[in-house]
């Protein structure tokens, strides 16, 4: 019995992972980067994502130091990627912004986040 | 679960009695350190916390521990040869509601060495009903309460005749806690993050095995966290599923002395698995009497990212009693 147990553990643990998997949606990467300080303007911030979403029910905002919104509200997620969500902006003068996403993966698990980036002055 | 010399020195009598003298270090060292039960990992707000390896972390979830692997070696003493103990552990962890879960965890011990023929069998089976009622998202602090529950009689009849598993039963109310540190105006310090667990087991005989409290912390640096919300930084995409922590796990009986461990280490979060080991370092003199430096190996899988479509990976009661 006790010879077997590393096998009976490995087999067990294989047959698991083989199962297709979906995940909670994490934020992969994103444009501008995490942090990033641009020295123009962007007209979107595009965000990567570790799932493919639910549209219905994933959004973000983009907001000043002020907490002004300057995203135009149209967020939408790629028609060939749906791990990719497009969030169109206003247009940006130099300073601080914020990010803040929301989502919903496709096998319903609800993830939020948020990070800054800066435009240059 | 981990019980006190005084204990020992009632209940390894039979052990010794059958094994030899050499036999009560063995005895200490497989009570000190049998895995400890419901580990998950969860989110709230921006924080993962992950799957602590020692301890249990702040919430519920549907989870499935296999195998986590504790090796311990066994210092020679009075003469005695060293020895050594392996233990290949799992848990179950399913949600009855979100918030409200419960766990099993056994485990399956074998000892050698120490001049001693090799023990091996199960443990007892121990239960565990967590409940998640407080998780503020902006703070990162997340709060639940549970009962664990060790149910004597069920593991092996030799392990048991040897003094190596408990023969007396417990009851422990135990508070969680975890904070991340998000919100602090450093940026560089907000992937850190604090977890707890302080827990006062109750022994079904307390004239056998006395009552005890049990407390654990963690201090947790989440490479993910820094990537996603603070600062991406170009390095190999393996790094960014790294974080470092240390844990630091204590029992100290009503009678008898503290004991526990400091384990440092490495976790890696997969999106749907996780990856640990820590060494086990013994934390004091008394601990160190019985045990040498081991280590602990986990791997996690994350049955609600699995399976989320069967009920093994969903709440029983798809709804949150708090809400």
């Amino acid at each position: 019995m006790t010879r077997h147990i590393p096998a009976i553990i490995a087999f067990a643990t294989a047959a698991l992972v083989s199962v297709a998997a979906m995940a909670h949606a994490f934020l992969d990467h994103a444009l501008p980067a995490v942090g990033a300080t641009v020295a123009q303007a962007p007209t979107e911030v595009t965000l990567w994502f570790t799932q493919a979403l639910e549209p219905a029910f994933t959004g973000c905002a983009v907001t000043d130091a002020t907490g002004q919104r300057v995203d135009t509200g149209q967020v939408t997620i790629d028609a060939k990627d749906p791990q990719e969500l497009h969030v169109p902006l206003k247009a940006l003068p130099p300073g601080d912004y914020k990010v803040s996403w929301h989502a919903l993966s496709v096998d319903t698990h609800r993830t939020v986040g948020d990070f800054s980036f800066t435009v240059g002055r | 679960m981990r019980l006190s010399y005084l204990w020992l020195g009632i209940h390894s009598m039979k052990f010794v009695r059958i094994a030899g003298p050499a036999a009560l270090p063995l005895a200490v060292l497989i009570i000190l350190f049998k895995p400890p039960s419901a580990h998950a990992h969860a989110v709230c707000g921006n924080r993962v916390f992950p799957a602590t390896l020692v301890m249990d972390d702040p919430g519920v979830s549907d989870e499935l521990s296999l195998p986590t692997i504790t090796y311990q070696p066994i210092p020679a003493t009075g003469g005695n040869p060293s020895g050594r103990t392996v233990d290949y552990g799992f848990e179950i962890d399913k949600n009855i509601t979100q918030d409200l879960g419960i766990a099993i965890n056994d485990d399956y011990l074998i000892q050698h060495g120490a001049g001693q023929n090799a023990l091996h069998g199960w443990d007892n089976v121990t239960l565990t009903l967590k409940d998640k009622f407080l998780c503020i998202e902006p703070l990162e602090l997340m709060m639940s309460m549970g009962i664990v529950h060790e149910f004597a009689g069920t593991g092996s009849g030799q392990l048991r005749s040897a003094g190596a598993i408990d023969s007396v039963g417990n009851t422990a109310p135990t508070w969680y806690v975890g904070k991340g540190l998000g919100d602090y105006p450093i940026g560089m310090f907000r992937p850190l993050a604090l977890t707890g667990e302080l827990g006062y087991q109750i022994s079904d005989t307390p004239s056998q095995s006395p009552n005890e409290w049990d407390y654990s912390a963690s201090l947790q640096y989440s490479i993910p966290y820094l990537e996603q919300h603070i600062k991406a930084i170009d390095m190999p995409d393996f790094m960014k599923h790294l974080m470092p922590l240390v844990e630091v796990s204590m029992s100290s009986p009503d009678r008898g002395y503290t004991t526990g461990t400091i384990a440092p280490g490495l976790i890696y979060l997969g999106n749907t698995f996780q990856v640990g080991a820590e060494a086990l370092i013994p934390a004091n003199r008394a601990t160190r009497q019985s045990q040498g430096t081991g280590f602990i190996v986990q791997f996690h899988l994350f049955t609600d990212d699995l399976l989320y479509d069967t009920p093994i990976g969903r709440p029983l009661i798809d709804r949150n009693l708090w809400q």
